[in-house]
């Protein structure tokens, strides 16, 4: 599943069209994953990209806090999502592909929402 | 002597058709998703490949140090600014083939317009009517596009793309560069785009390529894509870099 992007990144190339409406995804590591467990600060249902910012307790209880990339509202209602699917004080697991530079902040993979549903990052990006 | 050229090939673009041609036109209105086949797909959908980008000489040496620095950037993880890491709309002929989103055609008797969902661009052609001499139009992200109808193709000049808009494949192009498009269905749901760019100040040789769309439900209904949350930047060496928030 990790080789979805890798793959459509080839084909947009091999066209010669922008993959994303904004972006390369060069600055993430498609290659890891990490998976967060947190309560959403906020949903922001915004273009170019929307956000799920997420405050991330460790074993130790120190709160990290990470902002984690979407696609766009329109690539995101073509897997499942609303602009209402997450709320400020929901607790969410959320695997993400980190930046490449170390800061807390990452491109989503793959979320599980407080009702069990999961839901990846656009058509072809679970 | 190249604007008067330009120009004659404008006034030779207006050309009328019997009632009869009329009625038989394809109707385009619609949402259309970006097609490029896929498994199983049937071969005659498939937009054929693309013909050669061969740029002049002198436009040919720094395009190719930008996509080799672009290569470079992208190994190191980073990627070099660019218009819509600024959220700067993409303007033609790019505007037709963002990632995945649709656009949206609506035909009307004198104009068919095409909207992109990335970024709201909307483009207007303007169907038997000439085309403007260039020194009209002033040059911006979607120029002056007319078109009409042969066959069932829609035939559309484009003239007027300011040369700062990046072009097909990031290509450098010039004032003179003039875009037609050859647009027509190859299945009741699938529809070609056949784009040629010529452009005699950068270009060798005219480039064709063709784009392929897929008829989406007639229930979807365009996505408003206004960029109020970009938080990429460009630091001091021209790389993208992502904001992020403490909480």
């Amino acid at each position: 599943m990790s080789q979805t992007v890798p793959i459509l990144l080839a084909g947009a190339l091999l066209w010669g069209v922008p993959l994303s409406a904004h972006h390369s995804f060069s600055m993430f590591d498609m290659t890891k994953r990490v998976t967060l467990v947190g309560t959403v600060t906020s949903f922001e249902w915004t273009n170019p990209h929307s956000y799920i910012e997420i405050d991330v307790p460790s074993e130790s209880g120190a709160v990290k806090h990470w902002s984690i990339e979407l696609g766009s509202p329109s690539i995101l209602q073509q897997s499942g999502w609303k602009f209402s699917s997450l709320k400020k004080g929901d607790k969410a697991t959320l695997v993400i592909n980190p930046l490449k530079n170390g800061q807390a902040g990452g491109f989503l993979s793959q979320a599980t929402l407080p009702d069990g549903r999961v839901l990846g990052n656009g058509p072809g990006r679970q | 002597m190249k604007v008067l050229t330009v120009a004659c090939l404008g006034a030779a673009f207006l050309r009328f058709e019997p009632a009869a041609a009329a009625q038989s036109r394809p109707d385009f209105t619609g949402v259309w998703g970006q097609y490029r086949g896929g498994r199983g797909a049937d071969p005659k959908t498939l937009p054929p490949p693309a013909g050669p980008l061969i740029l002049k000489p002198e436009y040919a040496k720094p395009y190719e140090a930008r996509r080799a620095a672009e290569a470079e950037a992208q190994k190191r993880g980073e990627q070099l600014a660019n218009g819509s890491a600024q959220c700067v709309p993409y303007g033609m002929p790019t505007m037709m083939s963002v990632a995945i989103y649709p656009v949206e055609i609506l035909q009307t008797p004198r104009q068919v317009t095409i909207i992109s969902e990335a970024f709201s661009e909307v483009r207007r052609v303007y169907l038997d009517r000439p085309q403007s001499k260039p020194e009209d139009v002033p040059p911006g992200y979607y120029g002056r596009s007319v078109g009409r109808w042969e066959g069932g193709t829609l035939v559309v000049n484009t003239i007027g793309i300011k040369p700062t808009v990046a072009g097909y494949r990031g290509m450098p192009h010039s004032e003179q560069m003039q875009i037609t498009e050859r647009i027509r269905l190859v299945t009741p749901d699938i529809l070609h785009d056949q784009i040629t760019i010529e452009d005699p100040v950068v270009l060798e040789q005219p480039v064709t390529y063709t784009l392929g769309y897929k008829r989406m439900s007639p229930d979807y209904e365009m996505v408003e894509f206004v960029c109020d949350n970009n938080r990429e930047y460009v630091d001091e060496k021209g790389v993208v870099r992502l904001r992020l928030k403490d909480h």
